[in-house]
């Protein structure tokens, strides 16, 4: 389902990923874990064609970084679900319209809009503050929002970039509960973190990245 | 689309600030147009109005009776681009020459020496000298006809100037109105840049260009009919003013109220579209 083979990517400063292969497999959950620098978010950003490998390449459901059209990435973004460390949510419109906001700009049907935003936002447990402006929520509420916003598309897969890497112990254990209750629903997770202690679990796999490489 | 309008508008209010700057540069550029384009109006008024006093004029053969001098007239009427023909009689033309020189034709002569002769204007599309040649040739060969005077050099001068006029007012109106769309886009270039987090999730959310960009035109089509609305309001005040202080100085088709409309809203879509064109790049 998502397969990078023999990637090679550098930055212009010469950091980057050197002969990176992985795979992640429908429904897994997937740790990508590594020290700061090492190259994680360099591995999502493949994933979701932000950028492109120099060598090797990058295969994402029906969708092959080589033959890549620009105008196909909106495509292959609409079949992820991608996750920040900084939420990256809009304040200028309510928990609900963040969340609608992702259908309207992919041409949803108004009526299964409604129902699709209320069920997601049912799933993380944000119905009742779907009328607030996020900037009043407290993180880990506001993670869920972008949690839920990237869960309305039905996607593959969710990449999770450091998701709990601006949140207090109390709201880190809540989120990842609910990428767990994601994952067991059948959505596959890849999340990306430097945070060893939260790694581990059933059914789990963890990939160590250092220095570009993977381990 | 209902969302690109709803998010357009939204977007008016959400930057107020750049808003109201984008809203009056756009009716800046559209009054600078506008005067501009009345400046060019009422020049064709004055050009106009020289052109409408190109006359030729056709002498009589002094042996023509009445009759014989309506024959002619309606043998001229015949030939194309002929749009009036005025008769004066030999009594008239020694009016007309008493009034010129202030004394009396009979005083020189014992009598009348001026011939009769019509005064011929010409049909407006016809007041070309290529025209007006043809149509003398065709007078000459009438007969009847002494003589056709017509000052041709006068027209000639005349439409050369017309046409560097006409080449100046063309490049200069040109620069105007891309000056106009340059400014524009750049100001609203600044209004989005203050939301590029929002471009860049609605890409990270797989939203295609035109999607993208279709508030940000929505946006600017709103700007355009504002901007234009308030230009029009203005110039309409200021040429009433100007025409109450000095009688009707200024000639306004109302059609300019059209035009700068129709302006505004381009400024507008043109002016988004080319700002919004450099962010939307995956
Ligand atoms: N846009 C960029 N230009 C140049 N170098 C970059 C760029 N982005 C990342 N890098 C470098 O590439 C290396 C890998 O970066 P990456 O962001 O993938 O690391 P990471 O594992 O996600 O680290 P962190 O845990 O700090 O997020 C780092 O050394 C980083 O400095
Ligand atoms: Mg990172």
């Amino acid at each position: 389902m998502v397969h990078l083979h023999n990637i090679s990517y550098h930055y212009s400063s010469g950091a980057g990923l050197s002969s990176v292969s992985l795979a992640a497999n429908p429904g897994e959950f997937v740790y990508l874990i590594g020290p700061s620098g090492a190259g994680k978010s360099t591995v999502l950003k493949l994933i979701y064609m932000d950028i492109f490998p120099e060598r090797g390449h990058v295969i994402v459901d029906k969708f092959n970084s080589m033959k890549m059209k620009k105008r196909y990435i909106p495509l292959l973004r609409r079949k992820l679900g991608i996750i920040f460390q900084d939420f990256k949510l809009l304040y200028d419109r309510s928990v609900y319209d963040n969340v609608a906001f992702v259908l309207q700009v992919t041409g949803a049907k108004k009526k299964e809009l409604k129902k699709r935003v209320l069920r997601v936002l049912a799933e993380v447990g944000l119905s009742h503050k779907r009328n607030q402006n996020p900037i009043h929520l407290s993180g880990g509420e506001q993670q869920r929002v972008a949690i839920a916003r990237a869960l309305v598309n039905e996607p593959i897969i969710l990449l999770a970039d450091e998701p709990t890497g601006n949140l207090d112990p109390v709201a880190t254990e809540e989120i990842m509960r609910l990428l767990e209750k994601i994952n067991v629903k059948g959505t596959a997770v890849l999340m990306a973190t430097h945070d060893y202690q939260l790694v581990g679990g059933p059914r789990k796999r963890v990939l160590r990245i250092e220095n570009g490489r993977l381990l | 689309m209902l969302y690109s309008v709803k998010e357009g508008f939204a977007g008016l209010f959400r930057a107020r600030l750049s808003t109201m700057v984008t809203i009056s540069i756009i009716t800046l550029s559209l009054l600078v147009n506008g005067v501009f384009l009345i400046f060019t109006i009422n020049s064709k008024k004055v050009v106009d109005s020289i052109q409408d006093r190109i006359e030729l004029e056709v002498f009589i053969d002094n042996s023509y009776d009445v009759v014989k001098t309506d024959q002619l007239r309606e043998r001229i009427f015949s030939i194309q681009g002929i749009k009036n023909i005025k008769y004066i009689s030999k009594d008239q033309a020694a009016e007309i020459f008493r009034q010129q020189f202030d004394q009396d034709i009979f005083e020189i002569l014992n009598e009348n020496p001026l011939p009769s002769s019509f005064q011929i204007s010409l049909l407006r599309e016809y007041r070309t000298s290529t025209y007006a040649e043809s149509i003398i040739e065709k007078l000459k060969a009438l007969d009847g006809v002494d003589d056709v005077v017509f000052r041709q050099d006068i027209l000639v001068t005349f439409e050369k100037y017309m046409n560097i006029a006409y080449i100046v007012i063309m490049s200069v109106g040109g620069l105007l109105l891309l000056g106009s769309i340059f400014l524009v886009s750049n100001t609203i270039k600044l209004t989005i840049l203050a939301r590029l987090e929002l471009i860049n999730i609605m890409k990270l959310v797989g939203a295609t260009k035109s999607l993208i960009r279709r508030p940000f035109v929505v946006e600017g089509l709103f700007q355009g009919i504002i901007g234009s609305s308030l230009a029009i309001l203005i110039l309409y005040g200021i040429l009433k003013i100007v025409n109450i202080e000095v009688n009707n100085l200024i000639i306004i088709n109302d059609e300019i109220y059209l035009i700068l409309m129709v302006l505004g809203v381009f400024l507008g879509l043109s002016g988004s579209f080319l700002a919004i064109q450099r962010f939307i790049k995956y």
